[in-house]
């Protein structure tokens, strides 16, 4: 089909259409581009200036297969083209190509009557699309205004703010009449969503289909799909449907619902109203979550080299207890199940001493262990051992933490920290270890 | 540490792509953001995370020096809380990128990159604000790390999310020092053998 197109110039330009090469140039990229959706729209788009080229196509056409659906849809087109460049921006993206395609096909179809005829074998490549083309081009043709409706409801328009003002104002008023009792019910939903009304003023019975179409789904009054690429708005009822003031009402919400999270946020901001006062709130919060992280850095950077030790002791002073009593059943399973539970375990818990708490905390400890000495590979395999062997006799501990002890100091870590173990049996040894 | 850094500054480009792709992600991050940071698998997450950073940095001879081991300690921590949100955020790539360059200066031998550069706050245009607002706006752009020249609904998101990450980080620090400093430890009271 590409191929056809610069057949096509050629052709056109037989004729003495030479302005008219640029305007299928820019056909070309668009069929290109809108190959799937040609169908679709095939013939309904044609830009007034090709009207001219229209009649040309139809003396063309002759008798081709579907020359007189073309000619039909053609002479149809033309009519609500002015709409739809304005319109359905959409829609209007489309209306060139069809007319390529259509050119093509026109091409394909009439192959008799045509007298490029070597152009025709070459368009030929494409019989699929022209078979394809003829019953939607009839289709099209009978319902142009509800498939525009219906495109026109779906949520991927581009944002076009010179119609808005013509049109949000119908629409409105539409969708007020309408739908107001709907309105009111769904006032009340947190989530707004928008959609961008499309229609112009010439065409009321697509406008009524269209507000029919939209408010099947949404709301009239505030509704604001959320949607990646564009935003669309609707005008409200009673306000104004300046482009202008529209984009500021899309910002205004974006800002106010982000200010309500950080209501939710922040404490203390509900009795302050208004964006100086919240705006407060919230510098004063962040400033004092700030000056929290210095104050608590600073207090670890005290007990800083205290800290792998004391993280250790703590742990073996809570685990002790708990040791003989829960460490076979809950260390071990809980370890095997929990690879990936790693944590420092948040101290509340660890203060707690309760029992069972401290059984779940064994593996905690364990895996923070583990994590902490996470270089080496060593202590994993200590500690699975340790799970199994806890009631083993603290000299086989011993001589676990004199190979680990080793091996640490042989790749040059922190000594002290590997070398702990669980029970405070050896914490004597570790002492000795560490001083 | 470095190597790191230049790797999450990678990831978090190659996401920070996507996210201008797609759009700011609006409001599903903000519920998202806050539920997580609030999560406890977040804050076991940042607390690993941080107990590896310190140990790292109490490694370093040079922190002798008593303020300079409280920056590196502040350093360590906002580094790994950035890296705990996954480069999804703003604020989280400023921290990790003006470390990076801090550290990449530092070993240049040149002279110190500046954290915060003097950098005019962005005007906005479409909106116009009071000039109090404004300058709220600004302090608060100031606060938030790598929000300067951001607008301010997204000013606004960033510190939604800065906020829940902070609040996190208070957690999981203070958590963390009631560990190490809380409770009394007495070693030779509890050796006894189970």
């Amino acid at each position: 089909m590409n191929r056809a197109l610069p057949e096509m110039l050629h052709c056109l330009s037989g004729p003495g259409n030479g302005t008219d090469i640029t305007v299928l140039e820019r056909q070309r990229t668009r069929v290109k581009w809108q190959h799937q959706e040609q169908q679709n729209y095939f013939g309904v788009f044609l830009e007034p200036s090709q009207a001219g080229q229209v009649g040309n196509f139809q003396d063309l056409v002759g008798d081709g297969r579907c020359g007189s659906v073309l000619r039909h849809v053609v002479t149809h087109s033309v009519k609500p083209d002015p709409g739809l460049e304005n319109g359905w921006p959409e829609l209007g993206r489309y209306e060139l190509p069809d007319l390529g395609f259509g050119s093509a096909v026109l091409m394909n179809g009439s192959a008799a009557g045509f007298e490029m005829n070597s152009t025709i074998t070459r368009t030929s490549s494409c019989p699929h699309t022209e078979a394809q083309v003829a019953p939607e081009a009839k289709g099209k043709v009978s319902e142009p205004a509800e498939k525009m409706s219906s495109t026109v409801g779906r949520e991927s328009y581009k944002k076009r703010k010179a119609d808005k003002v013509q049109n949000t104002k119908v629409v409105a008023e539409d969708d007020a009449k309408d739908k107001r009792s709907k309105v009111c019910a769904e006032e009340g939903e947190s989530k707004i969503t928008t959609e961008q009304t499309r229609t112009k003023n010439t065409t009321t019975h697509p406008n009524n289909r269209e507000t029919s179409a939209d408010t099947s789904r949404e709301n009239s009054k505030a509704s604001e799909v959320q949607k990646p690429d564009y935003i669309h708005v609707r005008a409200r009822r009673g306000q104004a449907t300046d482009s202008h003031s529209l984009a500021e009402r899309v910002r205004r919400e974006k800002i106010s619902e982000r200010m309500k999270y950080l209501q939710d946020l922040v404490p203390g901001c509900n009795k302050v109203t208004g964006k100086a006062g919240m705006l407060d709130e919230i510098i004063n919060y962040v400033q004092s979550l700030q000056r929290q992280v210095e104050f608590l850095s600073m207090k670890l950077a005290t007990v800083n080299p205290r800290l792998d030790f004391n993280i250790e002791d703590l742990f073996a002073k809570e685990i002790f207890p708990a040791c003989s009593a829960n460490f076979p059943t809950i260390g071990s399973s809980s370890e095997m199940t929990n690879p990936a539970y790693l944590q420092i375990n948040p101290a509340q818990q660890m203060v707690a001493c309760c029992g069972l708490e401290m059984g779940v905390n064994t593996p905690d400890l364990m895996a923070l262990r583990r994590t902490i000495s996470a270089p080496v590979s060593l202590p994993e395999t200590y500690f699975d051992a340790s799970c199994f062997t806890q009631l083993q006799p603290p000299s086989t501990w011993d001589a676990d933490l004199q190979n680990l002890f080793n091996l640490d100091s042989n790749q040059g870590r922190s000594i002290s920290f590997p070398s702990q173990p669980f029970t405070g049996s050896i914490e004597a040894s570790n002492l000795k270890m560490e001083t | 540490m470095a190597s790191l850094i230049s790797y999450l500054k990678f990831e978090e480009e190659s996401k920070r792509k996507k996210l201008w792709k797609t759009g700011y992600e609006l409001r599903d991050p903000n519920s998202r953001s806050e539920t997580s940071w609030r999560s406890e698998s977040e804050q076991r997450i940042y607390s690993t995370k941080l107990v590896d950073a310190l140990r790292l940095v109490r490694r370093n001879p040079s922190t002798a020096d008593k303020v300079s081991s409280f920056r590196e300690i502040r350093e360590a921590a906002d580094r790994v809380l950035a890296v705990a949100a996954k480069g999804r955020t703003r604020w989280s790539r400023a921290i990790l990128a003006s470390q990076l360059r801090l550290r990449l200066a530092n070993n240049m031998k040149h002279k110190r990159a500046k954290v915060t550069g003097c950098s005019r706050p962005k005007r906005l245009e479409k909106k116009r604000f009071s000039p109090t607002l404004q300058r709220k706006a600004g302090l608060l752009s100031r606060l938030v790390p790598g929000c300067r020249k951001v607008s301010f609904p997204n000013l606004l998101e960033e510190a939604t999310d800065y906020i829940a990450a902070l609040e996190m980080q208070v957690r999981a620090m203070t958590a963390l020092t009631e560990l190490v400093t809380g409770p009394p430890v007495d070693r030779l009271g509890s050796t006894s053998n189970s």
